[in-house]
């Protein structure tokens, strides 16, 4: 007897239907699961670092929004104790047009001081998909984050103009499917000369002579690492008592200020993963019971040929299990086909809409597997209840 | 003694007093018309629904007093089925069909397999071993659930309306099978409206009104 065929042939709707339903379960799963990874990452980005930025207004963008950090504030914040290593650092929005607001897909300008170390306890190096990190001497060279060279066509070899100068494009990086991926990363002798661009007043009072500025003066913002066995935020308010005109992010307040500002997307999220499971398992709980049920005559003749509610029941219960296997990596299938496709096709502006994860893929299928069971149970211990000659008469 | 409610009225008797007797070797006959508890008579007998009273014995053992699962394995070990409507299982085919009764009686596989080849060869189906029920004519799909219906040998047949479905050729096929297992030695229970199994009967009964009568042409066997 061919199992696998006669499963085809007796549920073969049936595995469509739980295909269906898992495949919206996955599908909506994974826009979740695309969301928590973007929040976690900025969770551990921020909670790595301790950002500080000069105080009052200005063009800095991201962790660094706030006035200009000069160079003496650097010096003085290395020798707040606790403190381990300074990176200056200028963030700038590509295009200042773009509102701030609209902080999760804003493309942004990332100078980074490449004669220290990063000190982001969790990102000391982003990672890079193809081509290099920036080194220390690098100038016009960038390395821009996966869905900045999706959506500009970049690729490692590449010229790219910012503020009228020409930059070759030396890395991609990976795709974190967070902040990271928008970044055009540069040296920040180049992101300086891009601010003085951007900056009309900057370099208006530049030109004048009206304040005491230099090149080592114009950074946004700093990351700042802290030494081992070291706590964080106490580390954070030191710098923030002993440090005049900075703003400092404490990195507990910051990664709770993230999670708050995502609050919103968390719980639409969750609710659609909540209905989601809720319209999915119901959908698949009904598809598994239905089809146990049309085959109750077929169960009353086993049972007169000798089959005992034991045997029945295992029976039943196993091609059950079996069928919402099928139908669960039918779905699981389909939804990855389907999201690779759409993200595909997202590519082009530089989305990606879809994280399939192990933990979804994975979850789905037991999830799948316990729900289809418990409807298989339910329907087989009413099947069994029944005598056969009723069986055979209610599904005639 | 048997009774069904209808929703909301009062309990209708379709067995009442009924006491059949038939030793091995016999072909017992029991016709009725159509909803006279002939059906009902061999579902009890079967052991396929419970009376509410009364004892169904099998080869000397009270089956009716076993538990659920002890009344399963006897359906398996002492009882074959014949149905009206063939009742084959659609996704399975001919053989697979034939060795379902093999199965719950856990019988060896290549004995069975063997067994159930040589009976769709005597009863002209072994060609069609491999095709699906609705594949096959009522004849061959009533050919194939004999088949079913007697791999087991069980002692106990009973036939429901066998050639009910068929044409007169296919019917005498049937109905002389069921008179070769009755010589064979198994007892044979056969309900019919129709009297053209008369010929093939030892006993014949009527059925009126959920009570048992003996027929003119009762040539052994009765009740008692």
């Amino acid at each position: 007897m061919n199992g696998v065929g006669r499963i085809l042939r007796e549920y073969g709707f049936t595995i469509a239907g739980i295909a269906i339903g898992v495949a919206g379960i996955v599908a909506l799963g994974a826009m979740g699961e695309r969301i928590v990874r973007f929040i976690e990452g900025g969770d551990r980005f921020v909670l790595g670092q301790i950002s500080v930025a000069g105080r009052g207004m200005g063009m800095g963008a991201g962790f660094t929004a706030g006035g200009m950090l000069p160079a003496s504030a650097l010096r003085a914040i290395a020798a707040v104790p606790g403190v381990a290593g300074v990176q200056a650092q200028v963030m700038l929005p590509l295009n200042p047009s773009t509102s701030q607001f609209m902080t999760l897909t804003q493309e942004l300008v990332l100078g980074l001081d490449l004669s220290v170390p990063t000190p982001n306890r969790h990102y000391p190096t982003l990672p890079v998909h193809e081509g290099r990190v920036l080194r220390r001497g690098d100038r016009r060279v960038a390395v821009v984050g996966a869905s900045f060279a999706a959506s500009h066509g970049l690729r490692v070899g590449s010229a790219l103009v910012l503020e009228d100068e020409p930059y070759e494009v030396v890395g991609v990086l990976e795709r974190t499917l967070t902040a990271p991926d928008r970044f055009v990363i540069v040296p920040i002798e180049d992101a300086r000369r891009q601010w003085i661009a951007k900056d009309r007043l900057l370099r208006t009072v530049i030109a004048s002579g009206a304040a005491a500025v230099n090149a080592a003066d114009l950074n946004t913002g700093a990351a700042v690492g802290w030494g081992d066995g070291e706590d964080p935020d106490v580390v954070a308010r030191r710098i923030a008592e002993r440090v005049k005109d900075v703003n400092v992010q404490i990195p507990s307040d910051l990664s709770r200020l993230l999670r708050s500002s995502t609050a919103f997307f968390s719980a639409l999220l969750g609710g659609l993963g909540v209905l989601a499971f809720v319209i999915g398992g119901l959908s698949l709980a009904n598809t598994v019971a239905a089809a146990v049920f049309e085959r109750i005559r077929d169960f009353g003749v086993k049972r007169a040929l000798g089959a005992t509610d034991w045997q029945l029941g295992r029976e039943v219960l196993g091609e059950a299990l079996a069928v919402t296997l099928s139908g669960g990596a039918v779905g699981v299938a389909l939804a990855v086909m389907l999201g690779t496709g759409v993200d595909r096709w997202a590519a082009r502006s530089g989305q990606q809409l879809f994280l399939f994860s192990g933990r979804l893929l994975g979850g789905s299928l037991v999830f799948s597997l316990l729900l289809g069971a418990a409807a298989a149970t339910y329907a087989t211990l009413r099947v069994v209840r029944l005598s056969p000659a009723e069986a055979i008469r209610r599904g005639a | 003694m048997k009774s069904y409610r209808a929703p909301g009225g009062a309990p209708i008797r379709v067995l009442d007093g009924v006491d059949l007797a038939v030793p091995r070797g016999r072909l017992a006959l029991v016709l009725g018309a159509s909803g006279s508890g002939k059906s009902t008579l061999l579902n009890v007998v079967g052991l396929l629904e419970d009376a509410e009273g009364g004892d169904v014995i099998v080869g000397g053992e009270r089956v009716s007093a076993l538990g659920r699962s002890a009344q399963g394995r006897a359906r398996g070990r002492y009882i074959g089925f014949v149905f009206q409507s063939f009742l084959l299982l659609p996704s399975l085919t001919a053989l697979d069909n034939v060795l379902l009764a093999a199965r719950y009686a856990r019988r060896a596989r290549l004995d069975a397999r063997r067994r159930a080849r040589e009976l769709l060869a005597e009863f002209g189906v072994l060609e069609r071993q491999a095709h699906y029920p609705p594949q096959l004519s009522g004849g061959e799909q009533q050919r194939v659930a004999f088949c079913r219906a007697v791999l087991n040998d069980p002692p106990l047949l009973l036939a429901d309306e066998p050639t009910g479905n068929l044409d007169d050729a296919n019917g005498r096929v049937i109905l002389e099978a069921l008179r070769a297992r009755a010589r064979a030695g198994a007892a044979v229970v056969v309900v019919s409206h129709r009297a053209d199994a008369v010929g093939a009967a030892d006993a014949v009964y009527h059925m009126r009104e959920g009570r048992l009568e003996p027929g003119p042409s009762t040539s052994g066997g009765g009740p008692s």
